[in-house]
């Protein structure tokens, strides 16, 4: 009996955290721009401090999604792309824009472990979480030009 | 003056002669592969591939104006390594290839046929079996694409790729092609003045045709079946849409046409028909929706938030669970002409035009809207007797939203 009473309060734990839940792809839909999330190598997601699930087919979504409402969420997770499938934190992140990036919604954005990427120099250089969102900020978007 | 026409006359002969050189491939033949036959050809050659087996990929074409043929659909299987064949030139033509086996990346976009800053070409009546990115153009002008068929499993793979991708591009023709279980049937980004027509998009993991930052392009007469959604146009402007057929694409969030961030284009005569949603509109401004049948969807028309001026003029609303769905503000959006078959009004005079208004938005839809669990009170009759009261003292829905010259009789178009 107590051994159901402690699942049940771990239960309770479980349902109340803001762990990320897995994005399923080919069925979950972006919360910002309403596509099918099916790219392994640009998805991102968001949970806020009540446990709401924020899922993204590409950073620039988030990124833009955050911007536009002010959220300020406890846990920003973005795909490795070296290693599609894989959620890293975004502290855990460079951020690279280069025309060769074909990231869903037009942003050339993509997201790299910090020890495993090299900087190319023909690149435009990388940016941090921080910073991405601050170019964004500049830049007034792609996707929020129209 | 004769010796300069003389000169004329062999510079024009030899050139016919070297344009009129053909080359065969085949397995007895003396060239055994399409990489060898493109390397030894020049501007101008046929490249007769006859039937067969060619395990071969990453055949490249780069600067020559080539017209490749196969004959009887011989098989490049790509033994899912990389692109089949890859190609930089002007004027060339593929026809006839079936192209099996295009290897899968993350990021790496391989192809069946991938063409790359070209102008002035044709792919046609070519077969594509699971292949990862069917044909895709890139940074290309003046093409066409037609005929081709072109089929995968996205569903159950864990990476997919488009049927036909095209990227940077303009003047391009996409005429005739079916597409079954890609991502994307036809994916257009950054692609102007372009002609999407009578095509046949099903069963595809994401959207039958999709429209990214996509300026004055056509598409009509195409046919979206069971796809994730039929049509997403999204951030684009002065897109015709004409003739189309939206069918079955049935589910949660599933859309016969998703229309977000989308300006100055116009919907005449398409038809919507088995849907959960048929038209979804987010940010759309200046919209003209002429003579479209709305037929047995769950939604007809979602409006949601900052939509102005867009009209909706002659259209028959057929037996659909909700007609319209509304977010916000009216918003200087009109309802005119249309036919509702929901419409229980009358006409005294005898003119066609029911003489009290029709009011599209039901209170529950409103209700539905705002918490979409409700939905399981649809049709009883509670439901009735508020969707009645609201219809005769509307508190919730937008007041003047109406369709002041319902129409009696179907419209025909």
């Amino acid at each position: 009996m107590k051994k159901i009473i402690y699942l049940f309060v771990l239960g309770l734990f479980i349902a109340c955290s803001n762990e990320p839940q897995p994005i399923d792809y080919g069925n979950d839909h972006c919360d910002f721009c309403e596509m099918t999330i099916v790219s392994k190598a640009y998805a991102a997601q968001a949970v806020s401090d009540k446990g709401k699930q924020y899922k993204y087919d590409a950073i620039e979504c988030m990124v833009n999604d955050q911007l536009q409402h002010n959220y300020d969420m406890p846990v920003n997770l973005v795909a490795n792309f070296k290693q599609p499938g894989t959620m890293i934190s975004v502290n855990e992140a460079h951020f690279v824009i280069n025309d060769s990036i074909k990231s869903p919604m037009g942003g050339n954005l993509a997201a790299f472990k910090k020890e495993t990427t090299t900087v190319n120099k023909a690149s435009e250089g990388t940016f941090s979480w921080e910073k991405l969102k601050l170019e964004f900020l500049e830049n007034d978007s792609l996707t929020t030009s129209y | 003056m004769l010796r300069s026409f003389f000169l004329f006359l062999f510079l024009a002969l030899t050139s016919v002669v070297s344009q009129a050189q053909e080359i065969e491939v085949c397995k007895t033949c003396e060239v055994k592969t399409i990489q060898a036959a493109v390397d030894m050809a020049e501007d101008g050659d046929i490249l007769r591939i006859k039937s067969g087996t060619y395990k071969e990929h990453d055949i490249s074409i780069i600067d020559k104006s080539l017209t490749i043929i196969g004959e009887d659909l011989p098989v490049i299987d790509a033994e899912m390594e990389g692109t089949a064949i890859s190609i930089r030139a002007e004027n060339f033509s593929i026809e006839g290839l079936k192209i099996i086996n295009v290897g899968r990346s993350h990021t790496n976009d391989f192809a069946g046929i991938l063409v790359s800053n070209s102008k002035n070409f044709e792919v046609k009546n070519n077969r594509l079996n699971q292949v990862f990115f069917g044909i895709l153009l890139e940074r290309s002008s003046e093409g066409t694409v037609s005929g081709n068929i072109i089929t995968s499993n996205a569903k159950s793979q864990s990476t997919s790729g488009n049927g036909v991708h095209i990227w940077k591009s303009e003047n391009i023709t996409v005429r005739d092609n079916e597409i079954i279980g890609l991502r994307d049937g036809i994916y257009l980004e950054f692609v102007n003045e372009s002609e999407i027509i009578n095509n046949l998009c099903k069963d595809n993991l994401r959207y039958g045709l999709h429209f990214m930052f996509s300026d004055h392009d056509l598409y009509k007469g195409n046919i979206f079946e069971n796809n994730g959604a039929g049509v997403a146009v999204m951030y684009s402007k002065f897109i015709d849409m004409q003739e189309n057929q939206f069918r079955k694409n049935w589910g949660s969030a599933s859309y016969g046409l998703l229309l977000k961030e989308i300006n100055d284009s116009e919907l005449k005569n398409n038809i919507f028909e088995d849907n959960t949603i048929a038209i979804s509109a987010d940010n759309t401004n200046r919209i003209d929706y002429v003579e479209n049948d709305f037929r047995n969807n769950g939604y007809a028309i979602r409006i949601r938030g900052a939509v102005y001026d867009n009209n909706f003029k002659r259209n028959n609303f057929l037996y659909n669970s909700f007609d319209v769905a509304y977010t916000g503000r009216l918003n200087n959006n009109k309802f005119s002409n249309n036919y509702w078959s929901g419409y229980s009004g009358y006409d005294l005079n005898r003119d066609g035009i029911g003489d009290v208004p029709f009011r599209p938005v039901t209170l529950f839809s409103y209700l539905v809207n705002k918490t979409p669990e409700a939905i399981v009170l649809l049709r009883s009759t509670f439901i009735d007797l508020l969707d009645f009261s609201e219809k005769v003292s509307p508190i919730f829905t937008p007041a003047d939203l109406i369709d002041a010259q319902p129409q009696m009789k179907k419209i025909q178009w």
